[in-house]
């Protein structure tokens, strides 16, 4: 029989009786997620990793209120985005997030996606452009649930707001790009 | 799903985000570097403690009974070693006033025999005008009372102008927990390069916390302006009407 890679409620369980391989596990398959919500929230690599990792230490220590059946991943992005917050009120600004095109998804790079052909790279370059002149917290709200892919829940999460709040600044943010693709497409 | 948020999907695949550490390790480090049990044994009875725990187990379901707003929406969490806090869409209706239950009376020499640390006291008021040891948990809490005088204005609900606990913050992660409203400022701070946290404003409440997440107090209690800090070890609460410049300073000339 094949075996199969445990369920996360399952790792949660033995984590909380404190398996630490099972948390261990439970980091790994988070920590893309948690690093790339930190960086949008903070702008730096470095402070994403350290609120990232302190998250994770801090997830630990809180697991025991963990309400199992309930989703995992909406929880700990909560805790990542709030250590990303802290440092980002502690140090009194904000990097500005640079967000690229990775070069090996350019014309004449690598061997494109399927998904780089559907969109037209100076099509890709001109909405990033948009993206950025966002108001921060529009532009929040498009990376979390674009760019990161994260549902509601989760954006809400990593947002710090309600589900409200992150769908109407998810209208508003997409209105505003629209506005301004067809001002260029003029 | 319409085209833009397509594009907008996509692109996100195609960005240049930085690259993942494995955090896992450190991850792992840093939570063997917190386990308690393995670093120091305690000066305390095992059957006090016992008999301690299975009090507040018994406290726990009609502290939970008793506070259903307080599982409403986390807004923001924040910890420290010690102590969380949350900021939640709302607050349960406000419990009525009660006694601080801050364990025996004693004196400052007394409680440095019984507890697991060294007893800090501020340099700034100085001296307690009564001292109490609470021995429930690991290494035990240790409570200075100050009265309200000029400097130390009364705090509501009590006679007095501070109250600094202190307890072993590194082997009891999540004894303290704090629920603010979103009305209540609660700021991220460095006290002496070691973090901590500022709640004033609006009241909140705190109450412990079992080792399994559990309340342990029949009542959360009513705060007013409260200063969390890590000391080397300890978890540190500074509550009072004072400032957040007055408290500072009070933390900073603790000895």
């Amino acid at each position: 029989m094949e075996d199969r890679p445990p369920h996360e409620a399952e790792l949660v369980a033995r984590a909380k009786r404190g398996e630490g391989g099972a948390y261990e596990e439970i980091v790994r398959r988070h920590q893309n997620i948690a690093f790339r919500t930190a960086w949008v929230i903070t702008g730096s690599a470095a402070d994403a990793e350290e609120a990232a990792q302190d998250a994770f230490v801090k997830a630990y220590r809180a697991l025991g209120r963990f309400r199992e059946g309930e989703p995992l991943r909406p929880w700990l992005l909560t805790i990542v985005a709030n250590e990303a917050r802290n440092r980002v009120r502690a140090a009194g600004r904000r990097e500005r997030l640079v967000l690229r095109v990775a070069e090996e998804r350019r014309p004449g790079g690598a061997v494109p996606s399927p998904e780089a052909a559907l969109l037209d790279f100076e099509r890709r370059d001109e909405l990033l452009a948009l993206v950025a002149d966002l108001p921060e917290n529009d532009r929040q709200a498009i990376a979390c649930r674009y760019f990161l892919d994260l549902s509601e829940e989760e954006t809400a999460a990593a947002l710090g707001c309600p589900r409200g709040t992150v769908k109407s600044r998810l209208s508003r943010a997409l209105g505003r790009l629209r506005e301004r693709m067809e001002a260029t497409d003029a | 799903m319409p085209e833009l948020e397509r594009s907008l999907t996509r692109l996100g695949q195609e960005l240049d985000w930085p690259p993942t550490p494995d955090l896992a390790p450190r991850v792992m480090a840093g939570l063997d570097e917190r386990r308690p049990a393995r670093r120091r044994a305690f000066p305390i009875a095992r059957r006090s403690l016992t008999l301690a725990f299975v009090a507040l187990l018994l406290l726990a379901g009609a502290a939970f009974a008793a506070l259903p707003g307080v599982r409403d929406a986390v807004l923001d969490f924040f910890g420290l070693e010690g102590a969380t806090v949350e900021r939640r869409t709302t607050l349960p209706p406000a419990p009525p006033a009660g006694p601080l239950e801050l364990g025996t009376a004693t004196t400052l020499d007394d409680a440095a025999g019984e507890l697991g640390f060294t007893p800090l006291v501020p340099a700034d008021p100085g001296a307690p005008d009564a001292v109490y040891v609470r021995r429930g948990l690991p290494g035990g809490e240790l409570s200075l009372a100050y009265h309200a005088r000029s400097g130390l204005p009364r705090a509501r609900g009590t006679r007095l102008g501070l109250l600094v606990t202190e307890f072993r913050g590194d082997i009891n992660p999540t004894y303290v927990g704090k629920v603010a409203g979103q009305a209540t400022t609660v700021e991220r701070l460095r006290v002496d390069g070691e973090p901590a946290i500022w709640l004033a404003g609006a009241p909140h409440y705190f109450f412990y916390r079992s080792p399994g997440g559990r309340f342990v107090e029949t009542r959360l209690r009513i705060a007013q302006n409260v200063l969390l800090l890590e000391r080397g070890g300890l978890l540190i609460r500074l509550e009072g009407a004072s400032g957040r410049e007055r408290a500072l300073g009070i933390a900073r000339s603790l000895r």
